[in-house]
């Protein structure tokens, strides 16, 4: 029997680089199928394609054993494939129900249509498990429930495989346990995924096979119970990766940031923050653990002025600043935000003015209000080259480079020169794991060279590899901070969970 | 790459092209339907515009504040800001030019005709800061608050040139003449072109060196492509806007000293500002919103306002028709800017189309890699 999707000879060529090479693979019904590969390697372009978002210069499609040329997402999902986009395409004021209905085509009124449609995801989701119920505000559901929603939405329009491009980077473990538990019995029931993730876990916990890309180019197609990280990651970057890490022990020198009783409150006296107090010395990394949404983002907008506190007080260097605002505190610090689309980018700039944004205004990038491109040139080929950013050029949009290169524009961006604050949320957030590898080493040598570094990250692998002491937030507060030494995965876990309070060093 | 990088600095001009040529058919077309000769009246509009020394001199002269405008227009569109506000900030520009060049009269030309302009350009700058300054304090939407103020700006001009500027017999609605002194020199003797249209050359490349090249050309721009990314990136967002609608004001304010004290004009009038104040917006549209581009695209406009006179007086033709090919040079010119900013790119992701992510999803990370 043909296999659902059976791509074969796919090529797509973007001025200054070819993103898919002769590219074939095939996913059967019922199987789970993953897709590894550099930042860059050609996954979203590869998938893009079979969601007809992109048009391959080469190669054939078949789904069903039969040839087809999609030609828009509306076609694919007549086809039986659909999407789920890392950015949700919810409407967050209406309800499960209505957000399924639209846009679905009926030739019924649209009322009663909606009951049906109703009924309909009760059925679905009794069916896998979803635990959803459609009368609910899409709104007032957490991202991994939204998730969910978006699947539904493509399992009520009929899709048989199911593309998800990096739909874990914004789960918490247990969402990402949900989520399998979602996908396996989709699997289970007949459906095929295609699913891409950076993360070699989850490849190997839940895929059946993987196939992995490295410059656009198939490396193989592996069974996952027959491989395992080591080998994996060597397949896709060409070479082995460590990706633990030695942090060899130091005395902290002089605080750089001292943090004492924040509190924020949003307009409705909505506690955001409440009684926030630490310190991180030079050559530290203190590491905000935490599910996201717990105040890690009012953390840092007050830490770097965008907001400002209701009471407490920073200290930088012994100084107390008042006023705070963005543009003083990036004199003294760096700041990767969480979200790069939002905060960090500008995706309609060229990636040289996106690398710029920290600098342009001194000396020599410019001089009495004069920039001067030439040095921005020479700078950003610099940065390139140290960074390992794959892109056709500087002139480029921002848009066209792939997740993890814009990761690391803005990682560049901040990094580079060595600011002894340095504030970095998510950093990883889409890398590879050779790109990963790398963000380890310059945020340790940042800390070797005495730079003082705040790290939100909602990875316990990564806080528990990189921090020197460790503090827990949960809805706004501190229920723990400790030396690194004194816990372990599972603990951190539970105290993220808001389990026990307990609060020590 | 080479063939690349030529083919496409040369298809917008080929495209632009193609869309005049298209146009000027059109227009013919119509002609020809409303029953004139399409050709002669096609010959009239080229002699009402550059027949002569005047009549050149007539259409470069209107050039000055359709450019001006324009570039008002781009400074304020590059923070994202859509100010409609121009004919209030060219009538608030002018009133303090007027004033300036009815008062102070014993002053020399080097002194007094420097201090009109500026008044023109501090008047314009003042009525758009208004509306700044409500969008700064208390997010008061820019489109309405500049819209608003241009009501209010005619207003004040009706009840200035019947009260107390009006010109002593009293008899039209408009001001006295204003001084020698402060007006613009002819550029060529007799004719209305004065030396305000090199300024306002200077002024199109004096932006353009300040979008591309500046510090705040910089802040500005980062502004308008991701204002929250430009303030995490220590951006003051708020001042740069704000400076952005000030200038752009002041060169509205410019173009509305420039058609008191410059060209033919002796006094001020209720309706100076003729509509310049949208009809430049639309040369921003025609040039892309790049500066220099506005400079030939003033010049098609200018040509249909100065020729299109003739048109009317010597074969006939409505100037509704006028306006019609006003109308086509949008559509199929701006239009086409579409075609080439479609072509050789890939569809636009649909992740990319919603600014803003959902209440919940911003804890959600847009991915399009
Ligand atoms: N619209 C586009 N225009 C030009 N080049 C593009 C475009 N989209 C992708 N590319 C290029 O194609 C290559 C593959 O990109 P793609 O987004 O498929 O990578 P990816 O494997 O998804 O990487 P990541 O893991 O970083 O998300 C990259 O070099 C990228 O710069
Ligand atoms: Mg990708």
């Amino acid at each position: 029997m043909a296999p659902l999707l059976q791509m074969t000879g796919i090529t797509k060529r973007f001025p200054g680089v070819v993103a898919c090479r002769d590219v074939s693979f095939a996913v059967e019904a019922g199987e789970i199928h993953g897709l590894l590969g550099e930042n860059g390697a050609g996954k979203s372009t590869l998938v893009k394609i079979l969601y007809g978002l992109v048009d391959p210069d080469e190669g054939r499609i078949e789904i069903d054993g039969r040839e087809v040329r999609i030609r828009s997402p509306r076609h694919a999902l007549a086809l039986g494939v659909g999407m789920v986009h890392q950015h949700f395409m919810l409407v967050p004021t209406m309800t499960v129900a209505e957000n399924v209905a639209l846009g679905l085509r009926s030739d019924r009124p649209p009322l009663s249509r909606l009951r049906r449609v109703a009924a309909k995801v009760a059925e679905l989701s009794q069916r896998y498990g979803f635990h959803i119920d459609p009368d609910q505000q899409v709104g007032e559901l957490s991202v991994g429930l939204q998730q969910r929603v978006e699947i539904l939405k493509l399992l009520c329009r009929g899709a048989e495989l199911l593309v998800l491009d990096e739909p874990t980077a914004v789960l918490t473990p247990q969402e990402w346990q949900q989520l399998r538990g979602t996908m396996r019995s989709l699997a289970d029931a007949g459906k095929a995924i295609v699913f891409i993730s950076h993360k070699l876990d989850e490849q190997l916990s839940i895929s059946d096979r993987c196939t992995v890309l490295r410059d656009g180019s198939v490396m193989g197609t592996v069974a996952t119970a027959e491989t395992d990280k080591a080998s994996l990651a060597r397949m896709m970057v060409g070479r082995d990766v460590v990706l633990r890490t030695e942090r060899p022990p130091r005395a902290p020198g002089r605080p750089v940031l001292e943090v004492h009783g924040l509190h924020l409150n949003a307009a409705e006296d909505r506690c955001l923050l409440a009684d926030i107090s630490f310190t991180i010395a030079q050559g530290e990394i203190v590491g905000i653990a935490g599910v996201d949404g717990n105040g890690q983002r009012e953390l840092v907008e007050v830490l770097m002025g965008i907001r400002t506190a209701t009471t407490g007080t920073i200290r930088h260097e012994g100084e107390t600043v008042t006023r705070l605002t963005p543009r003083r505190y990036n004199r003294i610090g760096a700041v990767i935000p969480e979200d790069r689309h939002r905060m960090a980018i500008a995706l309609g700039l060229s990636v040289r003015e996106n690398l710029v944004l920290k600098d342009f205004c001194r000396q020599p990038f410019s001089h009495r209000g004069i920039t001067r491109p030439r040095v921005f040139r020479d700078f950003c080929a610099s940065l390139l080259q140290e960074f390992d950013i794959r892109t056709p050029s500087l002139d480029v949009a921002m848009r066209q480079l792939s997740g993890g290169n814009q990761q690391k524009v803005v990682l560049a961006r901040e990094m580079h020169r060595d600011p002894g604050l340095l504030i970095a949320a998510q950093p990883t957030r889409g890398l590879d794991v050779g790109a990963i590898e790398f963000v380890y080493r310059r945020l340790l040598e940042h800390r070797e060279r005495g730079g003082a570094t705040l790290l939100v990250s909602t990875e316990l692998d990564e806080i528990l590899s990189l921090a020197d002491r460790i503090a827990v937030l949960v809805s706004g507060r501190f229920v723990a901070l400790l030396e690194n030494r004194d816990i372990d995965i599972q603990e951190l876990g539970l105290l993220m969970g808001g389990a026990s309070e307990m609060v020590a060093s | 790459m080479r063939r690349d990088q030529v083919t496409a600095a040369l298809s917008p001009v080929l495209v632009n092209l193609g869309a005049l040529l298209l146009t000027v058919a059109i227009s013919m077309g119509v002609i020809a339907v409303s029953g004139n000769d399409p050709v002669a009246a096609m010959r009239a509009l080229w002699d009402g515009a550059f027949g002569g020394r005047t009549q050149i001199a007539g259409t470069l002269s209107k050039m000055i504040p359709l450019m001006l405008v324009a570039l008002g227009w781009i400074v304020a569109y590059r923070a994202r800001r859509v100010s409609i506000g121009f004919e209030g900030q060219i009538l608030a520009g002018g009133i303090l030019a007027t004033w300036v060049g009815l008062s102070f009269s014993s002053l020399p030309m080097v002194i007094h005709l420097p201090l009109a302009v500026l008044a023109g350009v501090v008047g314009g700058a003042l009525w758009a800061g208004i509306a700044a300054v409500l969008w700064a304090r208390r997010s008061v939407n820019e489109i309405i608050s500049t819209l608003l103020l241009n009501l209010i700006a005619i207003q004040i001009v009706n009840w200035l040139v019947r009260g107390p500027f009006q010109e002593s017999t009293g008899t039209f609605p408009r001001s006295g003449p204003i001084a020698p002194s402060a007006r613009w020199p002819e550029l060529i003797e007799h004719t209305p072109l004065s030396w305000d249209f090199p300024l306002a050359l200077a002024t199109v490349f004096g932006i353009w060196f300040v979008l591309k090249r500046t510090t705040f050309g910089f802040r500005l721009q980062f502004t308008g492509a991701n204002e929250e990314a430009a303030r995490y990136g220590g951006i003051d967002t708020r001042s740069v806007t704000v400076i952005a609608l000030v200038v752009s004001g002041a060169l509205a304010g410019l173009a509305g000293s420039s058609l008191l004290l410059g060209g033919e004009s002796r006094s001020m009038s209720d309706n100076f500002s003729a509509n310049y104040g949208f009809e430049g917006i639309v040369v921003a549209l025609l040039a892309r919103n790049h500066p220099i581009a506005c400079i030939p695209a003033a010049l098609l406009f200018a040509l249909l306002r100065q020729g299109g006179g003739l048109m009317e007086a010597r074969v006939g033709v409505p100037s509704s028709v006028v306006m019609i090919t006003q109308g086509l040079v949008i559509l199929l010119v701006a239009g086409s800017g579409f075609l080439l900013d479609q072509r050789g790119r890939v569809r636009v992701d649909a992740e990319e189309s919603t600014p803003h992510p959902p209440t919940e999803a911003r804890r959600a990370t847009v991915e399009v890699g």
